[in-house]
């Protein structure tokens, strides 16, 4: 795999997210070896010799007019899911500690799932954005013309307000009727319990559900070697804070928060994945598939 | 306290911009944003305070950097006791010179400077010092009271001639090495011969106290002396009566007029006794002749019958010589009968001359052995039988002495002979029509020697050089040169002896110096530096030193030499004998020396005649020299003025010190703190 591509301080000099998106894929599927699992879809894929018990309608009769001989056709399994990805574009989702920032980030992984499930997949895709509101909705679709309306949405997907799960969630189920997956991506600073409280009710809809949760390293490790005033990017509230307890409490409070909304979560049957920004992207699509496979 | 340069304390007007920095611009503190305040904790109360608590230090420190160095440029100081008595170094110095044996002068300064040792704190420090001849420092600064006065009655009268100009540069040399003040009491007859020809010489620093112990009391008393004799070193014929005679100048220190008698003693015995009428505080002649002595060294003597009040100076001794005339060799080219007659004549005609001269071509030169010369003179022969030349060369290494005069010949030959050097070019100045004269004449060296040299060079400004070769000194000493700078006149020494290199001849053909009367003077002086008669006899004075073997030879490489001196001690040790270049005749009397080239020599030794004045230095001049350091007289200098006790004593080094370190802990803080400064930005 060309890691080079999925490395998001590179990425970061991409600005069209068009390009970016078929980078990144390209360069992801480039290192994929086949799938294994053989189907009979459209896709042929190759000839097997018939055995007693198999359907007598995949055998090729025209192969066997020719050879007095019977073989199956045999195709590569193929289906079509629903990709909705659920972003969060609060104003916290704007830190960043070097490029690129955690909505960037989050912007990347967006459009490179939209490229592998529109062109390479043939899934269709939709893409929510919320904050305390649900402020965009692209409904899913396999139309001509899908994947550039949804760059255009995550282009147009500007932090500002605060993350509220609650009211955006309750939208989500009116526009989720297929089932499929979907992915939230957000930082999730919000009290685990609420967070798998509000997005239980999709998996109960038959969705399967993955949090990304997006961090910058700073977040998860700050180093401050003096005593600092913080802002807080969404309510503009300050403290000072002092070194010592960054060190300490500050990270077993991340960790703690991290591990049990990990663990709320996969106990609710939805799974989890933290994203730390200086990591490449190739994680988040390799979960994408790994559940699309899961579910068919 | 107070500053040395109080208008830097303006400087203390930057105190206004720490002053700015912390206190009176705001600090401007860019919060850090975070994505959430959820899993942070307000540390308000402790940050804060730890801030304003760096930045106070922060702001005490730069403050006190400041005042520090601006301190340190206002120069600060504080009065601080002087030295107290026991820090004072209390130096005794006994003059033992010759004078001091006159009547019970030294027996009372020795008491006095012992009473002076007794007198002293026990912790100080002391040092005795002895000034005769030359001033020996028997003790470092010590304060063993024992040592200090078993150094002061090892303190013999000398016969040396002191000089308080002397004293003066020692005590000013050991004043700045050592930083403590002194106080320095001289025991002496403060004769007024010692002092120097400048009064500042004897000057002593602010740091010395001095004062002074006269042991001659009262006027002068009457002193005749022997003041000079002249006598031949070395005698052939006692009947000659031209140098068989002694002449002796009897002089008076505040005498009156009298009539004395003076003796002339040879090896002890009364050979003659003669009435001199000596005018008062004058001098007299008396005339001694014919001088009838021994062949060999006769110790001679003049004594001033009658005694006086110091009968110590009323003689003085000399030795002479009696011998054959010696012998010089004199080889020359075989057509060459011009140089052995002016040579020979001039060598006749000199007054002290006591040399013969034999005349030999080179060519017959092979079997003879130039030890049995004086010297040899090699005048124009640049080849000679190479048996003659490896005899010669030994005899030179030996001690011998040889004068190579080089003529028309050296030109056409590339290396001289004994020399050991090539001839590098020759200067034929009759062609340009332009003869050469004398441009640097060396008045000091012995065979050039004159008192008086005058505006015409010493005579040798008439000299007209028609040719002359060019030859590389080396390490030979030049003694003259030629207007363009070609030397004339060389000296080598090669091993025990010496070789003198004319680099022109010694005929009238190469130059016109046989025709002048200079060149009978410069024979005469050439032939006695060469015999090395002149220094094996005759009288010396006392101090002045005798070498005893050549500097260019390597040490141990030659034999011992041997001195006994008027006592009949040797007061040399078997390595000195063998190692020691020169020797000071530091006792009055006869020296028996033989050299390293196995000569012998018999030295009269004659204490320095100024020490005959027993006059003592006027009282004013007393005075004012004692109280030249402290700025008051010897009087009033035990009651020194109260203010003087305290000195200035400059802080600015400590507080120059104490910025470094403000500067070391700023800088630590300082980096701390803008670290802090990059972590919130």
């Amino acid at each position: 795999m060309d890691q080079r591509f999925l490395d998001p301080s590179v990425l970061a000099g991409i600005s069209s997210l068009d390009l970016l998106a078929k980078t990144v894929v390209d360069g992801f599927v480039a290192g994929l070896h086949r799938s294994p699992d053989f189907g009979f879809s459209q896709e042929f894929a190759e000839y097997r010799a018939y055995s007693p018990g198999d359907d007598l309608r995949h055998i090729d009769w025209n192969l066997f007019a020719r050879t007095e001989r019977m073989y199956l056709k045999r195709y590569r399994g193929e289906t079509n899911s629903q990709l909705t990805i659920l972003l969060d574009a609060s104003n916290s989702m704007q830190y960043t500690s070097g490029p690129p920032a955690k909505m960037d980030y989050a912007r990347f992984i967006a459009a490179s799932l939209f490229y592998l499930a529109i062109k390479n997949q043939r899934d269709a895709a939709g893409l929510i954005v919320f904050d305390d509101e649900v402020r965009e909705y692209i409904r899913p679709s396999t139309r001509v013309g899908q994947l550039s309306r949804l760059f255009a949405g995550l282009e147009r997907a500007e932090p500002h307000a605060r993350t509220n799960f609650a009211n955006p969630l309750r939208h989500f189920q009116n526009f989720l009727h297929r089932r499929g997956i979907a992915i939230i991506i957000s930082d999730f600073y919000e009290d685990p319990e609420t967070i798998v409280h509000t997005i239980e009710p999709l998996r109960y809809q038959g969705h399967e559900v993955v949090l990304f949760h997006i961090l910058d390293p700073q977040e998860i490790r700050p180093v401050m070697k003096g005593s600092a005033i913080v802002v807080d990017l969404e309510t503009d509230q300050k403290i000072e804070v002092v070194p010592d307890y960054v060190k300490t409490t500050y990270r077993a409070k991340v960790d703690a928060h991290i591990e049990e909304l990990r663990t709320r979560t996969l106990a609710a049957g939805m799974d989890y994945q933290l994203l730390v920004t200086d990591q490449p992207l190739d994680e988040s699509l390799r979960r994408y598939l790994t559940l699309r496979e899961a579910g068919n | 306290m107070g500053f040395l340069a109080p208008w830097f304390l303006g400087g203390l007007a930057a105190l206004g911009v720490p002053v700015f920095v912390h206190l009176l611009r705001r600090h401007i503190t860019t919060p850090r944003p975070v994505s959430s305040l959820m899993f942070f904790e307000k540390g308000i109360q402790s940050s804060t305070r730890h801030h304003k608590l760096r930045y106070l230090l922060l702001f005490a420190l730069r403050s006190a950097l400041i005042l520090l160095l601006v301190l340190a440029f206002a120069n600060p100081f504080v009065r601080r006791a002087a030295a107290g008595a026991n820090d004072r170094l209390l130096l005794i110095v006994l003059d033992n010179s010759f004078s001091m044996r006159a009547g019970t002068r030294f027996a009372d300064a020795k008491q006095q400077a012992l009473s002076t040792l007794a007198a002293k704190p026990h912790g100080q420090k002391a040092q005795i010092m002895a000034l005769g001849g030359q001033l020996e420092v028997l003790t470092q600064p010590i304060t063993d009271d024992t040592q200090l006065r078993a150094a002061l009655e090892s303190v013999q009268p000398g016969d040396g001639h002191a000089n308080f100009g002397d004293l003066g540069r020692a005590i000013r040399t050991l004043s700045e090495t050592n930083p403590a003040p002194i106080d320095l009491h001289l025991f002496s007859d403060m004769q007024r011969s010692a002092m120097p020809a400048n009064f500042a010489d004897m000057v002593f620093p602010s740091a010395v106290k001095l004062v002074l112990h006269p042991v001659a009391k009262g006027a002068a008393e009457p002193n005749w002396t022997v003041e000079s004799i002249d006598a031949p070193a070395q005698l052939q014929d006692p009947k000659d009566p031209k140098r068989s005679k002694v002449d002796a100048v009897i002089a008076g220190f505040n005498t009156p007029a009298a009539t004395k008698s003076v003796s002339l003693l040879v090896n002890g015995k009364v050979i003659a006794t003669r009435k001199v009428d000596v005018p008062a505080n004058g001098r007299a002649t008396v005339n001694f002749a014919p001088l009838s002595i021994e062949y060999g060294f006769n110790r001679c003597e003049v004594r001033i019958e009658g005694g006086d009040a110091f009968p110590a100076d009323d003689a003085g001794v000399f030795s002479v010589r009696r011998s054959d005339p010696e012998r010089v060799l004199f080889v020359h080219a075989g057509n060459d009968t011009r140089s052995p007659l002016y040579f020979g004549a001039a060598l006749g005609a000199a007054a002290q001359s006591s040399f013969i001269l034999q005349s030999v071509a080179a060519e017959q030169s092979t079997d003879l052995d130039p030890s049995k010369f004086a010297f040899v003179v090699l005048s124009d022969t640049v080849t000679l039988p190479s048996i003659f030349e490896h005899t010669l060369a030994q005899y030179i290494a030996k001690g011998g002495s040889v004068l190579i005069a080089l003529g028309t010949s050296a030109a056409h030959h590339e290396k001289i002979p004994i020399w050991d050097a090539a001839v590098k070019d020759a200067r034929d100045y009759a062609r340009t029509g332009a003869p050469a004269t004398m441009g640097q004449v060396d008045f000091s060296f012995p065979a050039l020697a004159q008192a008086d040299p005058g505006r015409d060079n010493g005579g040798w400004a008439d000299i007209k050089i028609f040719y002359s070769v060019v030859v590389d000194p080396g390490q030979a000493r030049v003694a003259a040169r030629l207007t363009d700078g070609t030397p004339l006149l060389l000296d080598k020494q090669i091993g025990e002896g010496h070789v003198l290199l004319l680099t022109t001849g010694l005929d009238n053909l190469t130059n016109d110096l046989p025709l002048h009367p200079l060149f009978v003077a410069f024979v005469d002086q050439t032939a006695r530096y060469l015999s090395g008669n002149e220094r094996l006899s005759g009288s010396r004075p006392v101090d002045s030193y005798v070498q005893l073997r050549a500097g260019t030879e390597a040490a141990g490489s030659a034999g011992s030499v041997e001195v006994i001196d008027p006592d009949g001690k040797r007061p040399l040790s078997l390595s000195e004998a063998r190692t020691m270049q020169s020797y000071r005749l530091d006792r009055a009397g006869f020296y028996q020396i033989r050299f390293a080239n196995g000569r012998d020599a018999v030295i009269g030794v004659n204490p320095d005649r100024r020490e005959s004045d027993l006059e003592p230095m006027a009282p004013d001049v007393q005075q004012l020299w004692s109280g030249s350091s402290t700025g008051a007289g010897q009087l009033t200098a035990a009651a020194a003025p109260v203010a003087s006790n305290k000195q200035p004593f400059s802080l600015w080094w400590y507080v120059m010190l104490l910025a470094m370190v403000v500067i070391l802990a700023e800088t630590a803080l300082a980096s701390n703190y803008m670290g802090t400064q990059r972590e919130d930005i």
